[in-house]
């Protein structure tokens, strides 16, 4: 029998069909209803009114899309046979940025989608806290704001720089936010200090804590989610950062990744119009985003979970979480190397004389995030992004299923709902 | 007045072609939970409500102030439902509509994936268009791309309050809108004097003569009611967009259209001749204090 279920308080719109035998999942197809045409309404643009353009694309990780945007722009520069030099301070500052709003968008998604989420699964419900969510994300858009000017919706990173110079009256109060953040989690999240959760050792080390954390684990494995929401066992990542390196996994076995592989079909959905696409490396599906990057990593605690667990619900959730506690620590460390006497911009040759392709690749909070551009004489000839929903909640057929199709199967209907929001779903990122 | 004893106002926040920013904008704001408290949220994109999704595309209740965000789609459907159908019933019954952001305002980015049918819900940039012609008295914008979560607050509270908001004839609420976005700038000496910055990425220098800062022409309180309470784009160093006004996005942001090294579009309301003149003599002082740099830290490159 198929059933239509409509899913709304994610990123945008979507709908899964369910095709149910005996009770469970047998295939589940899901579409994105509405486009809004980003990339046509880049064409023939000036190449540098996409840094205003595509921040736009999405509401919660926009901060990505401009980072996407400048890396596309500065390879452009490269092809062309122009330089881009990229002081230390642009680099960390860039970085910092980035890493605020995976943080905040960990922080929103813990309280507003995935505690909410297994409450719907599980009596007594957990206390439901979202405005902790959006406290703690208001307090990481402060710290991206006092260098972007605001959030969402910057556009601060420019080819050759950013446009901010900040001074260490600047720095300190960033200082402060992050250190505001980590006492919120460790408060708040995870009920013990920041330090003590990162040297968890398994997930044994959550007996006898009280806290919003470790409630969720142990709902998460009373609704036995460690044995249900497998996906295909292989993880992603194409996003070069100080967090990140570009790897593929296949049974535990790392093997550097290339763009160049990423591979764009049409999506298949039963009787639904969608206007996402499905992202693959090569003609395979692969998990991308926290549960990838922790892996990739080799974040102890996130491996210890994934060799009892592999890539079930649980593992997937929880990962998210150390990425969380993880970026906390980095973000620390990322403002401490910040040396403000050098130079916040460089100029760069004129975008008119730029005619060339380029290819900005970043991690988005869910995964990668793909930008290529094709530029002439300083005009965008052509724009095409490609999203992490893309790569995770693609549509695709029986034989072949995307991560989160193969996720959902076996499972009741009220569970395969809340498998689907275990990847972080962004509706508007996929249907730009 | 509303007493006590009063039900609290609802409210519904629905949401056309857009990308969330509005709604991520609004849960920045400082004593989110305090302003939540005085309304009853019957739906919202991301924050717990009262009514599920379904309910309210079926049209079956009512609420007393609807926000819509994004633009305007005539053919878009939410829930199999014609949004546009959506719309006149929530705005017949309520008191207040609120235009989130530039999009439901005006048709922001939107607007451009298709001209011929895309709008705001009461404008099509600065022609009074929109579907929601008939109930126009009850609109109002909080333009801005996002919108500032302030702004919509304010609006709010003062419905909450029952006070009357006076509007300007692009139906944004004056107190929030007859400032410039230039109002409070931190750069504004170097207007004032028309010492321009060279490069981005420097304290010094205005951005309103070569970056394509629309600040002087653009009605927005940024500068004066801060983004997430530290910040603005000039104070960082980027231009303004002009984000608040009907006609973004324009094309060329980061560069100021020029004749003869003069701007194209003076600061509003003054006479070009005598902007031209007043920066012709400014232009040839030299203030050797707003040449130099502000702060000469010492390299370790």
């Amino acid at each position: 029998m198929i059933t239509k279920q409509l899913i709304n308080q994610i990123e945008g719109e979507a709908t899964i069909s369910f095709d149910i035998k005996d009770g469970v999942v047998d295939f589940a197809t899901i579409a994105f209803p509405h486009f809004r045409g980003i990339e046509s309404i880049l064409k023939r643009k000036d190449a540098l009114d996409a840094l205003v353009i595509t921040p736009r694309v999405c509401g919660i990780c926009g901060h990505a899309h401009l980072m996407a945007t400048v890396r596309a722009i500065e390879d452009a520069y490269k092809n062309a046979g122009y330089r881009v030099e990229l002081s230390k301070k642009v680099e960390i500052i860039r970085e910092f940025t980035l890493v605020m709003e995976i943080i905040q968008n960990h922080f929103k998604w813990i309280y507003l989608t995935i505690i909410p989420e297994i409450s719907k699964l599980i009596k007594p419900n957990q206390k439901q806290t979202p405005l902790k969510g959006a406290y703690a994300a208001s307090i990481a858009s402060k710290a991206i704001a006092i260098f972007a000017g605001q959030w969402p919706h910057s556009s601060y990173m420019i080819p050759g720089g950013i446009t901010t110079d900040p001074t260490n009256v600047d720095i300190l109060k960033v200082e402060s936010y992050v250190d505001e953040l980590i006492n919120f989690f460790e408060k708040e999240s995870i009920g013990i200090s920041l330090e003590t959760f990162l040297s968890f050792k398994s997930n044994k080390n959550f007996g006898g804590l009280k806290s919003d954390i470790s409630f969720l684990e142990n709902n998460l494995m009373n609704l036995n989610m460690d044995k249900k929401g497998f996906a295909h066992d292989r993880f992603l990542v194409l996003g070069k950062h100080t967090f990140s390196k570009p790897l593929k996994i296949e049974q535990t076995y790392p093997t550097s990744s290339d763009v160049k592989y990423v591979n764009i079909t049409e999506a298949y959905s039963l009787n639904q119009v969608s206007y996402a696409k499905n992202a693959q490396y090569g003609d395979i599906f692969y998990e991308a985003g926290p549960l990838s990057r922790t892996i990739s990593n080799n974040l102890p605690i996130v491996k210890n979970i994934y060799r009892r667990s592999k890539d079930s619900a649980y593992t997937r959730v929880m990962s998210r979480i150390f990425e969380l506690a993880t970026l906390l620590q980095h973000a620390k460390n990322l403002l401490s190397k910040i040396d403000i006497s050098q130079k916040s911009y460089t100029q760069c040759m004129d975008i008119s004389k730029i005619t060339a392709k380029g290819i900005g690749v970043v991690e988005a909070p869910r995964g990668p995030l793909l930008h290529l551009t094709d530029i002439k004489d300083g005009v965008i000839q052509e724009y095409k992004i490609v999203t992490p929903t893309q790569f995770n909640i693609g549509s695709s057929t029986k034989e072949n299923p995307t991560p989160v199709q193969q996720a959902m199967r076996g499972t009741t209907k009220e569970e395969a709902l809340f498998i689907f929001r275990t990847f972080d779903v962004c509706s508007v990122c996929t249907t730009h | 007045m509303h007493s006590k004893q009063d039900k609290k106002p609802s409210i519904i926040w629905f949401q056309g072609l857009t990308c969330n920013g509005n709604t991520h904008s609004f849960l920045n704001l400082e004593n989110l939970e305090k302003l939540l408290d005085k309304f009853e949220l019957l739906s919202h994109p991301t924050l717990p409500s009262t009514q599920d999704f379904k309910t309210i595309t079926d049209c079956t209740l009512i609420c007393d102030i609807f926000i819509f965000e994004g633009t305007y789609d005539p053919l878009m459907k939410r829930n199999n439902v014609l949004v546009s159908n959506i719309i006149e019933h929530y705005s017949k019954y309520a008191k207040y509509i609120i235009a989130a952001g530039s999009c439901a305002s005006f048709g922001g980015i939107f607007r451009s994936s298709a001209p011929q049918r895309n709008s705001g819900i009461l404008f099509v940039e600065q022609e009074k268009s929109g579907p929601l012609l008939s109930y126009e008295r009850k609109v109002i914008n909080i333009s801005g791309c996002p919108l500032h979560p302030q702004w919509l607050s304010y609006t709010l509270n003062m419905i909450e309050k029952g006070n009357n908001i006076e509007i300007d004839s692009l139906h944004r609420p004056i107190e929030l809108y007859s400032n410039l976005a230039h109002h409070g700038c931190t750069k504004n000496e170097y207007f004032e004097w028309k010492v321009d910055t060279e490069n981005f990425g420097e304290k010094e220098g205005c951005l309103f003569y070569k970056q394509g800062c629309r600040a002087p022409m653009t009605h927005a309180s940024c500068n004066k009611i801060l983004w997430n309470e530290v910040s603005s784009k000039t104070r960082v160093g980027t231009p303004c967009f002009g984000c608040t006004e009907p006609n973004f996005p324009r094309s060329n942001l980061f560069s100021t259209k020029t004749n003869m090294s003069i701007p194209e579009d003076v600061p509003l309301g003054v006479p070009k001749r005598n902007y031209l003149t007043i920066t012709g003599i400014a232009k040839t002082f030299h203030i050797k204090r707003l040449e130099g740099k502000l702060i000469d830290y010492k390299t370790t490159d």
